[in-house]
């Protein structure tokens, strides 16, 4: 009888109002959670990405950079033979 | 007659007066290039903090190319710790250490490794006439020591401003003026996101043929200021006064800088009681002899170190 005599005192257009309200706050949860969910683990994919490619940069500088000059400088002119590379004088 | 010649001399006077005045005349749109921003205390730098050592040491540079070298490098000799109590804390170690060095007007490269596996690279390549790159890195085994930081230079007519990328988040830029011939004033900016630190920091330097004078300033609260007097040419006197407005900690040091035909020898002592010598003796083309030698009284650390030097 009570809920009766609400539904009768409530303008309808406030319930609709309510209503219209819980449904946006309801699907705009939902759709929120999923971006933020989604930027998140992209980042999250960028920054371990990055990570990786870091770990590799220094692996391969800190085996690769001393050879890597030796190569160079084997190849500028004029051209030094192995054995002027080997002995100390 | 006698008025006639009267009146000859009189007209190239003014030219001459007229020289010397164009010549004093600053011209603004034509200044000298400044030195970069992180050299801007070179030459005090360079009298006042020699690479003094404790031990034997003995370098020797073969130069295959022009531009291609290999040096070997022996180190003996107790290396200092870092200890959070007062005395320092000395082991004796020994390492050899391997480089290679490439030299091009247009690329630099420069690698040095130790027996224990530290790398140390620089690089620097001009990628046009005013732009250049340069890398520099400290690479080890152990995790989280490794540093490394990058530079892209751009020089201008009468400027130059750098954009630094370290890793730990370290990104720095600077900038630096030629104002008039002889001051030119910069500044620069960092920020640190590891150590979660930033800082902004002036400086300015005053040079003519004879002194250089230079000072910085910066939000970390430290203050520096240095002047270098070229007495003549072999000799030159340098001072250094360091302040930290934060830490309350002040160093001053004096120094000298004889440059002779067949040594160099600096020396300098500073206001916390540590004296330092450092001698390059020049025995023969290519042969040199090092002797360096610091005594520190307040903490009764003595250091004293000897070594040879082969090849240019």
């Amino acid at each position: 009888m009570n809920s009766k005599n609400l539904l009768e005192v409530t303008p309808k257009a406030h319930l609709l109002g309510l209503r219209f309200m819980v449904n946006r706050y309801k699907v705009s949860k939902v759709s929120g959670r999923s971006e933020a969910s989604e930027e998140r683990s992209t980042v999250k994919c960028l920054k371990d990405w990055s990570t990786w490619t870091m770990k590799k940069a220094k692996v391969i500088t800190h085996y690769g950079f001393i050879p890597l000059v030796i190569i160079i400088g084997v190849n500028s002119e004029p051209k030094p033979t192995l054995s002027q590379l080997l002995t100390p004088f | 007659m006698a008025s006639h010649v009267g009146l000859v001399p009189p007209t190239p006077a003014p030219y001459k007066d007229n020289e010397p005045k164009a010549a004093e005349k600053i011209d603004y749109l034509n200044l000298p290039c400044p030195i970069p921003y992180e050299e801007i205390h070179r030459e005090a730098l360079m009298s006042l903090k020699p690479e003094l050592f404790e031990g034997m040491r003995f370098d020797f540079t073969k130069g295959l190319n022009q531009k291609f070298s290999l040096s070997h490098s022996v180190f003996m000799g107790p290396m200092e710790v870092p200890s959070q109590a007062t005395e320092t804390i000395k082991i004796p170690t020994a390492h050899y250490e391997f480089g290679a060095n490439f030299l091009d007007p247009k690329l630099m490269l420069f690698g040095r490794i130790l027996t224990d596996g530290r790398l140390n690279a620089r690089m620097k390549c001009d990628l046009t006439d005013n732009l250049s790159l340069k890398a520099n890195a400290q690479l080890t085994n152990e995790p989280h020591m490794s540093h490394g930081m990058v530079n892209f230079d751009y020089k201008g007519k009468d400027f130059r401003t750098q954009f630094q990328l370290g890793n730990g988040a370290l990104f720095g830029a600077s900038y630096i003026q030629s104002v008039t011939p002889h001051l030119s004033l910069g500044s620069e900016v960092f920020w640190a996101g590891q150590h979660r630190k930033s800082g902004i920091g002036l400086a300015a330097r005053y040079n003519n043929d004879k002194m250089v004078a230079t000072g910085q300033v910066a939000s970390t609260g430290m203050v520096a200021l240095s002047y270098v007097q070229k007495v003549s040419e072999k000799v030159s006197l340098a001072s250094d006064f360091m302040y930290n407005y934060m830490s309350r900690d002040v160093t001053a040091s004096f120094g000298y800088d004889y440059i002779l035909r067949q040594c160099r020898l600096r020396g300098k002592i500073d206001s916390n009681g540590c004296t330092a010598a450092f001698l390059e003796e020049r025995l023969n083309m290519g042969l040199n002899f090092i002797l360096s030698a610091e005594i520190d009284h307040w903490k009764k650390d003595y250091k004293f170190g000897f070594g040879l030097t082969v090849g240019e």
